[in-house]
């Protein structure tokens, strides 16, 4: 080629193929900035249960680190930069009950990383969320170490050690015990709610004037704010919402999965929920449910996950549809922890399916266009 | 004003690099001392040589004729004397040949009034000639030959004519200058293809930028006594794509269609009116290593060096620098490449816009779905070329894929998703021949 010649001592000029503009997001950032919104709500389990649920963290996250990079080196990658090893571990620290032992959580992330992401090929390969796979492989292998709970700082002592949703569980299956809301059954039972919970609920029961003459069950701020055992950090509804808030303000997440997902939980709960407790259809108790276990985790950032959710915004809504039904099915039905990691997983599994059923087509198009 | 009922899905929204201040007239660029003119400056057949080095020739003579009906003749852009004749290589890989000519002897038509020339009298034949002999090709970026173009069959009852105003890519601002500067021999040039055409409806359509005109153009459409809307479209890329503005305006049912790029209507003027052929051109010269981004009238045959020194010049340092706009354009490894007939634009980038982003796995974001106007799966697309599988993409679309780049300006890991399709469309080809 003739006339071909760089500038005068300057740097060659780059050539590399159009676009030569990106969007300002990268996976990379998307990733990190995901498990950088769940940091409030671990930092509020770490507060509330202490040096236990850090080293539980410490552990997901470590062996979720240490799987990848021995899953990668050998291979001469090092895929670790882009922080989807991390935010597997920090997804299943913050799902464990704090008491359980570190090596459980470090089992899960270890399982989730090796088996169900890198057999398949690694990021963007796997068919199946890895921590909500490693989740489900320890609810599977130790249900009894996933249970050991941790009463929370402030609470009502030992007394309080159990999650008011296992509480409630329990009360329904043993004694059949029917009749009101899950904090009424929960009060009957003899829940201990800390003293912060009454002298809240006291001031506001005795200064605002309730809705039609109700006053606020005992319960319900703690359970709101996460001041109960639980899981690290799915105690906390309020601070995961800003987690999510945070990622849907940024369009890091579509609102049509998690909100369908929580959406149709909360429906089927407040409609079939009380059929459990004996109060018919319509006395489900749908806000306890929707604060209590790992729900709002799950739909806002594990369900989401873009690499296990189908592809277009008409699949991931009937993503959601269908991770809320099982989810609710689970819960009222099933033994495998909340419900919500076993759904995921479950739904996971449907999603090539619904791939198939609404990905555009181009040529034989059923809706008349762009053929 | 007439808004479009009917809005192209997909696309995206660039922040726009374009620095120019928006009410920025046209400057004329420095006649350049040597002039580099290619051969083949519109798509179809290089035109064929009729000078050789030592000829003497003066500003707007004919260098190159059109080989064939669907070729365009090439004229000097300054008067002087064919230094070379020699083979040169476009940006996007073609070689053809091309003729350097060094400035000498005098401007015998620049800075003179022109005596307009009258040409209502003219018959249709006529004035396909006048334009074909002036080698006007479109502007807007496919270089097709316009005479090509305004030749179709006059007269059918639902044809449209459609004046393109809309920006052809983000960062780009040329369209709308020229607009504003020579709006009413754009709406004369519109007067000519609809007397060629006499189309049942003809549509100016501009870009949200240029709304201001919109009274304006339709003063001057009521003025020259004819017919005609003014459509504004939301300023949203690709949709100054010829198909998505005639969707847009309500023509895109495969009813007989004529869109024609403002530039492209002032070329025609010159042509028809002036007795001007084409050899200069607005193109926006733009980019944040600039230090005075501008839009410049520029001699075909700059070289692109000179207009980047002229626009404030580039630091040391790496640069990337794209002919054409920041979403479609094509890298450039030397400043010694002339601008021709079709360069919209001059675009430079510095930093880490001046270097290939690492490619990470897709995740199957969904974006470049959303982001495709053409109802794609780009992800799916890549995924059957990288498989070695272009056949199994082409029967999920992928010749309907025209590289307008969205899906890769969408996708967060950085996948070079419009250069691995025009592997899949090259591989096709292969297997068809």
């Amino acid at each position: 080629m003739p006339d071909r010649e760089t500038r005068g001592g300057a740097a060659p000029l780059s050539l590399m193929p159009a676009p030569h503009l990106g969007v300002g997001m990268s996976t990379v950032r998307m990733t990190w900035l995901v498990s950088l919104s769940l940091l409030p709500a671990a930092a509020w389990g770490v507060f509330l249960f202490g040096s236990p649920a850090l080293i539980v963290l410490a552990f997901s996250i470590g062996a979720a680190a240490a799987a990848e990079l021995a899953a990668t080196l050998p291979f001469g990658r090092f895929t670790l930069r882009d922080g989807s090893a991390v935010l597997t571990g920090c997804i299943v620290g913050l799902l464990m009950p704090p008491g359980v032992p570190a090596w459980v959580p470090a089992a899960a992330s270890a399982f989730g990383i090796l088996v169900v992401k890198q057999t398949f090929g690694g990021l963007g390969r796997n068919w199946m969320n890895p921590a909500m796979g490693g989740v489900v492989f320890a609810l599977l292998s130790w249900p009894g170490l996933l249970s050991q709970w941790i009463a929370p700082r402030g609470g009502a002592g030992e007394a309080a050690a159990l999650p008011p949703l296992e509480v409630l569980r329990a009360a329904l299956s043993s004694s059949g015990s029917t009749g009101g809301t899950p904090l009424a059954i929960l009060a009957r039972a003899g829940y201990p709610f800390s003293d912060l919970d009454a002298q809240v609920l006291g001031w506001i029961n005795a200064h605002l004037p309730a809705p039609l003459g109700t006053a606020l069950q005992p319960g319900t701020f703690d359970v709101l704010a996460g001041h109960v055992a639980g899981g690290i950090g799915t105690v906390s509804a309020p601070l995961l919402m800003l987690g999510a808030w945070f990622l849907l303000s940024r369009g890091i997440v579509r609102w049509h999965l998690p909100v369908l997902y929580v959406g149709t939980f909360g429906v089927l709960t407040a409609v079939f929920g009380g059929l459990g407790t004996g109060q018919g259809l319509l006395a489900g108790g749908p806000g306890f449910h929707l604060l209590s276990g790992s729900i709002v985790l799950g739909a806002f950032f594990a369900a989401p996950d873009p690499v296990t959710s189908p592809l277009t915004d008409r699949g991931r809504c009937i993503f959601g549809i269908g991770l809320g039904g099982l989810t609710f099915f689970l819960r009222f039905f099933g033994s495998l922890g909340d419900g919500v990691a076993a759904s995921i997983v479950l739904g996971n599994c449907a999603a090539p399916l619904l791939d198939r059923w609404t990905s555009r087509r181009i040529i034989g198009d059923a809706h008349g266009r762009a053929v | 004003m007439k808004y479009p009922t009917k809005l192209p899905r997909g696309g995206v929204n660039p922040p726009s690099e374009t620095l120019v201040p928006p009410e920025s007239g046209i400057a004329n660029a420095a006649v350049p001392l040597r002039a580099l003119i290619p051969l083949l400056q519109h798509s179809g057949k290089p035109a064929i040589c009729l000078v050789k080095p030592g000829d003497r020739v003066g500003e707007g003579m004919l260098i190159g004729k059109a080989d064939g009906s669907r070729s365009a003749n090439v004229h000097a852009s300054i008067p002087g004397i064919v230094v070379e004749v020699r083979d040169h290589c476009l940006p996007d890989g073609e070689v053809c040949t091309a003729v350097a000519i060094e400035l000498g002897g005098e401007f015998e038509t620049s800075g003179r009034p022109r005596q307009p020339r009258e040409w209502e009298k003219l018959s249709r034949l006529d004035l396909l000639d006048r334009i074909r002999a002036a080698g006007v090709v479109g502007l807007g970026g496919a270089s097709l030959p316009t005479h090509l173009k305004l030749a179709v069959t006059p007269g059918s009852s639902s044809s449209i004519l459609v004046a393109n105003g809309v920006e052809s890519e983000p960062s780009l601002c040329a369209d709308a200058a020229i607009l504003r500067e020579k709006a009413s021999e754009i709406v004369e040039g519109l007067r000519i293809c609809q007397t060629l055409l006499t189309p049942a409806r003809t549509v100016i359509a501009l870009g949200e930028d240029s709304a201001g005109l919109v009274h304006e153009l339709e003063d001057l459409i009521r003025l020259k006594g004819m017919k005609g809307e003014v459509a504004v479209l939301p300023s949203r890329y690709p949709h100054g794509h010829e198909q998505l503005v005639l969707s847009a305006v309500g023509g895109g049912d495969g009813a007989a269609a004529t869109v024609v790029n403002v530039a492209t209507l002032y070329a025609v003027f010159e042509a028809v009116v002036l007795d001007k052929p084409l050899i200069e051109r607005v193109l926006t010269v733009t980019g944040s290593p600039l230090l005075h981004p501008r839009n410049l009238k520029v001699r075909i045959g700059t070289r692109i060096g000179d207009l980047l020194d002229e626009c404030g010049g580039l630091a040391p340092g790496p640069v990337k620098i794209v002919m054409g706009g920041p979403m479609r354009g094509v890298s450039v490894d030397s400043l010694d490449v002339p601008v021709t007939k079709g360069t919209s634009g001059i675009v430079a980038f510095a930093g880490a816009a001046a270097r290939q982003a690492a490619e990470l796995p897709c995740i199957r974001c969904g974006s470049c779905i959303e982001a495709c106007p053409w109802d794609l799966v780009p992800t799916r697309l890549f995924k059957l070329i990288r498989l070695g599988d272009a056949a199994a993409a082409e029967r999920e679309g992928l010749s309907k894929c025209t590289e307008c780049g969205c899906c890769a300006y969408a996708c967060p890991s950085r996948i070079p998703l419009v250069a691995v399709l025009r592997d899949g469309k090259r591989a096709l080809r292969g297997t068809d021949a």
